[in-house]
């Protein structure tokens, strides 16, 4: 039971999670639809950071974006806009259709395969407890033996002080 | 001097190759003295690239353009402590440097161990030369530093301009020793699955070796990050650009990797698992050199591509897939009595630690990769930007932040819901409360609220800690507070140094938070005598100031900064141009708070009316991400440092496998 809430737990988190700059407003600005688009001109960054003074790309596009919003487009409008002139490599992450889907549900996917792979070598490891070997050092009493904390800890001192 | 260069990294290679058939052939047929003779190789191989360096940074300052390398990454003009950093500015100089760090580490750990660890030194320092063999078969064959120049000129075409700044002296030296460090974990962990001894000797021999590897992976990524803040001007640090990215995924799992191993230590589980991650470490390492020199995916990072990108492919897969098989084979000898209670039990959030870690490392792998996923299966280019990374990582962040939390308060072994309740309610209770207090204050995204409340959720543990910890020291030893706490630190370095690092890492994530959410940016055109504002602060623009040195002509903006109506600072954003390389360059003005940082660059500038496009953005609590930094830097410290305790009990161990092995009539070739 445990384990099954500690799974609803993190994928909850995962379903759940909201990007970090995701709170967008009913109109766009244009820092919000910069953001959605890579600056073409080499620098890597995004349209809304590439700081070339006199950038071949960002700094049109950045005209465009505004001419846009002023029309009442919204920022899926005015991303798909660029999309169809530059093609998919304009756009600052992969779309969630077809291959690109790929993208964003295989991360999710392999976190929620390593929980359960934890989850079920832990039950069977607890299922199956086996003396420690000779090797291992001897374990400290398990904390909530009396008083947990402070007793481990004083021994602890009791012995290192 | 070329010619010594060459000379110097063609006996480096042979000595390195020497060192392994030395080493076979001692350990095969017992030759003590031909092993005796590997280790000697290694420290003239050492002695070899050294020289080689040497003559590289001779060259360097006295401005040889015979050279071809020298004549392509310096100038006469260059300003003398970039002449020395560019050893590490082009494709064969980084190769020469990380060639170099290699041999220094490879002789430190021969003489570590030339007394001790008998057994798998040799077959450690036998894969540290395998490595040191391909990085000078590289330096030999396919990247030549010491090519001559078939005309030679009477001025070099420069340092790449966006290398000359502090940050570039210093982050690649940190990032590649951290890179280059975990090669000694590595060797180790490989010897110990060669020579099948598996107990946790391979950990212990090179525990420290570990935590600095990733103290420089953290350096190196703190560092990288603050040199993109001042020289790139775009007012941020991090882009989750791919060689950001591929020095970040080594960090996530070492620190997966430094957790993990504190369960094999108490409780001599997880063997495979650690074997593992210290592969994927250092494969990591060599990924991450992969994407920089291969122009596989382009980058911001990469100032050097050559067609080196095969080859450390070639010796990537290969180093992943034979030590693959060396896990496989071993697989059954590395079986250990698991030994597992409850869910609420250290070892579980150490796992559920190491599960958020590898989780990211795995995330930012297939982000970065995609791309040319996405060209191969359909010929499409697409990019993986910064939407994706923050998208996909951030509740893994948190995750990740709240078992920071809950880990160093629970038991080993198990902890019942009572108790647990009793160690979190105070650091619970502090984090609502800050949580109230953020959304009282206006904070409305709850990620930040969930970030704020989780960062100080922690701090309230860290703090718990520390005081029950002084607080049974004074119950023992009746010492004044200050004294038991020194003391309790000194006594028990590894662990409360932990607590100082996990208390760098929430600066850092909080700054990261704060810096993420709140940027404002304000772009002005404005002639001299105009003022305009930024949240509290309003800039007045002075005017323009051009300065010239035969390095670099500047164009320097001064504008003077208010708030509330008194001046606070008088900030020089500049545009510079570098004669030499014929490139132009940005110089931020930065005024650095707890609160907030000020951020100017100077956008445009016209000659003629004297106005000025200044770009200005207002960026709260970056401040925390770099005293993070030092903090975690601190904590490094503090954790490494030699415990003479730490030592006697390893000594006495070590006496008692001595005696054990005499006793039994065996050689004794192991110990620490």
């Amino acid at each position: 039971m445990k384990t099954f809430l500690l799974i609803a737990a993190f994928a909850s988190l995962l379903i759940t999670s909201p990007s970090i700059a995701a709170t967008n407003p009913p109109k766009t600005t244009r820092q919000e639809v910069a953001e959605g688009l890579t600056c073409q001109c080499g620098c890597g960054l995004t349209v809304a950071n590439c700081n070339h003074p006199n950038c071949e790309f960002s700094v049109p596009v950045r005209g465009k974006i505004d001419a846009m919003i002023a029309k009442g487009m919204d920022r899926a409008q005015i991303i798909a806009s660029f999309r169809k002139i530059y093609g998919e490599k304009v756009l600052s992450a992969p779309t969630t259709q077809g291959f690109n889907l790929f993208a964003w549900i295989i991360p999710p996917l392999a976190l929620l395969a390593g929980i359960g792979i934890m989850a079920l070598t832990l039950s069977r490891w607890r299922k199956t407890p086996q003396p420690a070997p000779a090797s291992t050092p001897p374990t400290l009493p398990a904390a909530d033996e009396n008083d947990p904390m402070r007793r481990e800890l004083e021994r602890q001192l009791r012995e290192r002080i | 001097m070329p010619l010594l260069g060459q000379l110097a990294l063609a006996l480096a290679l042979i000595l390195a190759i020497y060192s392994i058939a030395a080493n076979i052939y001692g350990l095969r047929g017992g030759h003590r003295d031909s092993i005796v003779s590997a280790r000697h190789a290694l420290w003239a191989m050492c002695a070899m690239v050294t020289v080689a360096v040497g003559v590289m940074w001779n060259a360097l300052l006295h401005s040889d353009f015979t050279i071809h390398y020298v004549a392509s990454y310096s100038s006469t003009t260059l300003p003398t402590v970039y002449k020395i950093t560019a050893l590490w500015g082009g494709q064969e100089g980084s190769l020469l440097f990380w060639t170099w760090l290699l041999s220094i580490f490879t002789a430190i750990v021969a003489y570590q161990n030339r007394r001790k660890n008998l057994e798998i030194a040799p077959y450690a320092l036998s894969v540290m030369a395998g490595v040191a063999i391909f990085f000078l078969a590289m330096l030999n064959f396919v990247t030549r530093p010491f090519v001559l120049m078939a005309h030679v000129p009477l001025q070099g075409t420069d340092l790449n301009p966006l290398l000359q700044n502090y940050w570039m002296a210093i982050h690649p030296p940190s990032l590649y020793t951290g890179y280059v460090s975990a090669t000694v974990p590595f060797a180790f962990g490989a010897a110990a699955l060669i020579t099948r001894k598996l107990d946790d000797t391979w950990i212990r021999t090179t525990r420290r070796w570990a935590i600095f590897s990733w103290f420089f992976l953290t350096l190196g990524n703190l560092f990288g990050a603050r040199w993109a803040y001042e020289v790139l001007g775009w007012g941020g640090y991090w882009a989750w650009d791919p060689v950001e990215n591929a020095a970040f995924m080594p960090w996530l799992v070492m620190t997966a990797y430094l957790h993990s191993v504190m369960i094999q230590e108490r409780k001599d589980m997880l063997k495979v698992w650690n074997l593992a991650l210290i592969g994927m470490v250092f494969g990591l390492t060599l990924f991450g050199t992969f994407i920089t020199r291969s122009g596989v995916i382009s980058s911001v990072h990469s100032f050097t591509q050559s067609g080196l990108g095969p080859y450390f492919l070639s010796f990537l897969i290969g180093v992943a897939v034979l030590y693959a098989i060396l896990l496989i084979w071993r697989v059954n000898d590395l079986r250990s009595p698991a030994e597992f209670e409850s869910y609420l039990s250290r070892e579980a959030a150490f796992l559920f630690n190491n599960l958020a870690l590898i989780g990211i490392a795995f995330a930012v792998f297939w982000g970065t990769l995609f791309p040319v996923l996405s060209e191969a299966v359909r010929g499409v280019k697409i990019t993986v930007g910064p939407p994706f990374f923050n998208e996909v990582n951030a509740p893994l962040a948190l995750a990740l932040i709240f078992l920071m939390g809950v880990g160093p308060l629970i038991a080993w072994r198990r902890t019942t819901p009572r108790n647990l309740l009793r160690n979190f309610i105070a650091p619970a209770i502090l984090g609502v409360a800050t949580g109230l207090f953020a959304f009282a204050a206006g904070l409305r995204e709850w990620y930040v609220l969930a970030a704020f409340s989780l960062a100080a959720f922690v701090l309230g543990t860290i703090i718990v800690e520390f005081r029950r910890g002084v607080t049974a020291r004074r119950h023992m030893v009746s010492e004044p507070p200050v004294r038991a706490l020194a003391n309790l630190v000194a006594k028990n370095n590894r662990r409360y140094g932990g607590y100082v690092i996990h208390i760098g890492v929430i600066f850092a994530f909080v700054g990261i938070v704060g810096s993420s959410f709140f940027k404002t940016e304000v772009k002005r055109n404005v002639k001299p005598g105009q003022s305009f504002t930024i949240g509290a602060y309003q800039l007045h623009y002075l005017g323009l100031d051009p300065t010239e040195t035969a390095h670099v002509e500047t164009i320097r903006a001064r504008v003077e900064v208010f708030k509330n109506g008194h001046e606070v600072a008088a900030m020089a954003p500049a545009k510079l141009f570098y004669k030499a390389a014929q490139q132009p360059a940005t110089d931020v003005a930065i005024r650095t708070t707890p609160v907030a940082d000020l951020y100017l660059v100077l956008a445009g500038y016209d000659d003629a009316s004297g106005s000025a496009t200044l770009q200005v953005f207002l960026t709260p609590l970056v401040f925390w991400i770099w005293l993070g930094g030092l903090v975690m830097a601190i904590g490094t410290v503090i954790a490494m440092w030699p415990n003479v305790r730490e030592r006697a009990a390893i000594a006495a161990a070590v006496r008692g496998r001595v005696e054990n092995a005499e006793l039994a009539g065996e050689p004794f070739a192991g110990g620490q």
